[in-house]
């Protein structure tokens, strides 16, 4: 072995993070700063790197981790105003709500979590990058580090925070290889913009942004829907498709072309294409992502010197109106490094001590809120929501609003779409009403 | 063996703009990474001290930032590693930097030991001249052979490498000290390892030579010291694309509806002409 380098010795550190994500780079920066010596490693060039998402983050579970956030964090826009829309063809109905106060931001997600993984870094954990992580080592029931390529790190606790693509988790046997009506493509385009011109299309002040949902047949009927959030100098635009459905659809060849003409349909559309009219495409990615829900959450989050954090532990939390993966992560990995200070005044990092991470993780608004919405997964189960209700409650829309003899009430518009569609009313009042419940 | 291997800091997209008053390439806020062409010859140096033994120093001349290049070399197991900056080198031609590379390759043998070797990449993305390595090695008065494919240690003092060219291999025997530059792709470049990149971030092992070290003429270094004029850039102005899509089922259709969108066009009707002649 090498001579020895000052601060840290080369193999052995307290704690290991594989994924400098946003929950690896919490837990990294938390424990560094309570005097753990921390190794955060990543595979990508850079933290952040493979990350892509829509882009809102709700800030004040990010707070609790960093009372700065506010003035310091890469925020973009402040989202004052949340839109839900309903497209078929080229019908389209729409909800908006204005928000009277600072809930969320948007952010591009690579810049936050590198200023994460910077907070990490300058609170005293070592981050290297382009260093892919083959395997968590287990010795006599005990996570004792991990190895990469050739090489092997010690560490009396090691948080695995991956994320959505569990591969070490899987080879360890403590998650299952998930079914693939639990995972979702997300698709993605970056568009350039004049920010006065973002702030003129979307009736924004400067700094206020917008975060927008959009359901109906720019997924072809495939269970997922699309997002438009606004950043500074550029709009995000995508769809989130259940990999699951979108299979069978490709299958039944209505899924034809690469889901990538989803997105340039989303771009295209004439209810969407004039708030990023000249805009350029800059960007564009996909990645596999969770649809959140209990389903995913493996059957436990500790076991001996090993907790699991983040989208890997199925932190993510969809309630069909908004989905919650950042605020999640970060909340998980607070709650994981807690649980790992108290664990060291107790005495170490055994099953036993590290036990209280999961009994803070079920205390906690995550597990209350995948509880709560565990409804979603029905919802994401059944095509008919992806498909029928979007096309019944637009035609219900046009009987209101296009109407050219004796103006219907809005029971009849529904029931009249339902015939037109061939759909039992009793049946879709029992799908929507039990949804509601749950959701 | 002392392997010195040269590795250039260059911008990786084509979002590059050029500066119209010295037509040098503005490198702000543009993401930077190590030429991917010198890999293979970092690769190269590493095969080569597993055999026979040594040390792999890698030097760049490079704005300070150019430090997380030499830590990805260093995680790939290079032994150190030399950063040359200083803002009097800024702007150099590749006759500036080749020289104040080949000062820092005779300092590198005085200070640090003997140097036997100087490996470099065939080229770089960024300027594709492949001027600097023939340079380096005119101002060491060194031999220098290039496109080389495979280099095997021969003996103490010398070296037998391949040269694959278009229609013949060629081998010689070079003797050392030499420069040599390896082709483009010949050498897979290992991945970075855990340990390595460990040490190169926690042991010092970057060392920064500024010209306060080199103590070279500021006339002969940077803009001032390179005679290259840039005579003029042109522009190519970005064609308005109609993007159009026609997707049908039978690729016959596909055939049809691409010819007649070419005879359509006056520009690209008088490009045919000149090709199939008046019968269009």
């Amino acid at each position: 072995m090498a001579k020895g380098g000052g601060l840290f010795n080369l193999s052995k550190f307290d704690v290991v993070v594989v994924g400098a994500g946003p929950s690896g780079s919490t837990a990294a920066y938390l424990l560094a700063k309570a005097g753990f010596k921390v190794l955060l490693l990543e595979r990508g060039r850079g933290a952040g790197s493979k990350l892509l998402w829509g882009g809102k983050a709700y800030a004040e579970p990010l707070r609790k981790v960093w009372p700065e956030l506010d003035k310091e964090a890469p925020i973009h826009r402040w989202v004052t105003k949340e839109r839900i829309s309903i497209v078929w063809g080229e019908r389209a109905l729409t909800l908006e709500y204005k928000l009277g106060r600072k809930v969320a931001f948007t952010s591009p997600l690579p810049e936050l979590a590198g200023w994460m993984a910077k907070k990490a870094e300058s609170a005293g954990a070592l981050l290297l990058d382009e260093v892919p992580v083959d395997e968590i080592v287990v010795k006599e029931g005990r996570a004792v580090g991990v190895r990469s390529g050739n090489d092997f790190v010690s560490a009396d606790v090691v948080i695995d925070a991956e994320g959505a693509n569990r591969i070490l988790l899987e080879k360890l046997g403590l998650a299952d290889r998930p079914s693939p009506y639990d995972m979702a493509l997300g698709v993605k385009e970056v568009l350039s913009l004049d920010p006065r011109l973002i702030e003129e299309r979307f009736g924004l002040e400067r700094d206020e942004g917008l975060s927008w949902l959009i359901l109906g047949d720019i997924t072809a009927g495939i269970p997922g829907g699309g997002f438009v959030y606004t950043m500074r100098e550029t709009i995000g635009i995508g769809l989130v498709l259940n990999i699951g459905h979108a299979a069978v659809a490709a299958e039944k060849g209505i899924l034809r072309d690469h889901v990538s003409r989803l997105v340039e349909g989303l771009r295209t559309h004439p209810y969407f294409r004039n708030y990023w009219r000249e805009a350029d495409v800059i960007e564009y990615g996909g990645r596999m992502t969770i649809e959140g829900g209990l389903r995913f959450v493996p059957k436990r989050l500790y076991s001996n010197g090993l907790l699991v954090v983040g989208d890997a532990a199925g932190m993510l939390v969809n309630t069909g109106y908004t989905i919650r993966g950042v605020d999640t992560a970060v909340t998980s990995a607070r709650l994981a490094a807690e649980a790992i200070i108290e664990a060291r005044d107790r005495g170490g990092f055994t099953e036993e001590n590290l036990r209280a991470y999961e009994e803070k993780v079920r205390e906690s608004y995550i597990y209350r809120d995948l509880v709560e919405h565990s409804g979603i997964a029905e919802i994401f189960d059944d095509p008919f929501f992806f498909s029928k209700v979007p096309s019944l409650a637009t035609r219900a829309a046009s009987k209101l609003f296009e109407a050219d003899y004796g103006e219907p009430s809005l029971l009849e518009a529904i029931k009249r779409s339902a015939e037109e569609e061939e759909i039992s009313l009793l049946r879709l009042m029992l799908k929507v009403g039990r949804v509601v419940r749950r959701i | 063996m002392r392997i010195v291997v040269g590795v250039k800091w260059v911008p990786n997209t084509q979002a590059v703009r050029i500066d119209p008053e010295t037509g040098t390439l503005i490198r702000k806020g543009v993401p930077s990474i190590v030429n991917p062409h010198d890999l293979p010859a970092v690769e190269a140096a590493l095969r080569l001290r597993e055999r026979v033994g040594g040390e792999v120093i890698v030097v760049s001349m490079a704005p300070p930032p150019a430090v997380k290049g030499l830590e990805l070399v260093l995680g790939m197991g290079a032994d150190r590693a030399v950063l040359v900056t200083d803002r009097v080198f800024a702007g150099a031609d590749t006759w500036a930097t080749s020289y104040v590379l080949s000062r820092a390759i005779q300092k590198i043998s005085a200070e640090i030991g003997r140097v036997d070797l100087v490996l470099f990449g065939h080229e770089t993305i960024d300027s594709s001249t492949s001027h600097v390595q023939a340079q380096v090695a005119s101002w060491l008065d060194w031999p220098y052979v290039y496109y080389v494919s495979s280099i095997e240690p021969l003996g103490d003092n010398a070296v037998r490498v391949e040269r694959e060219l278009e229609e013949y291999e060629e081998e010689y025997v070079v003797e050392l000290p030499a420069v040599v530059s390896i082709a483009i792709k010949a050498m897979k470049p290992r991945p970075v390892s855990l340990q390595s990149k460990l040490r190169a971030k926690l042991e010092r092992r970057i060392i920064t030579w500024t010209n306060a070290d080199l103590k070279l003429d500021p006339r002969c270094v940077g803009l001032k010291g390179s005679p290259t004029v840039v005579a003029k850039t042109v522009d190519m102005p970005e064609v308005p694309r109609k993007k159009e899509v026609y997707r049908p089922r039978d690729p016959k259709d596909a055939a049809r509806w691409i010819i007649r969108k070419m005879v359509e066009d006056e520009k690209l009707r008088e490009v045919m002409k000149g090709i199939v002649g008046d019968e269009l």
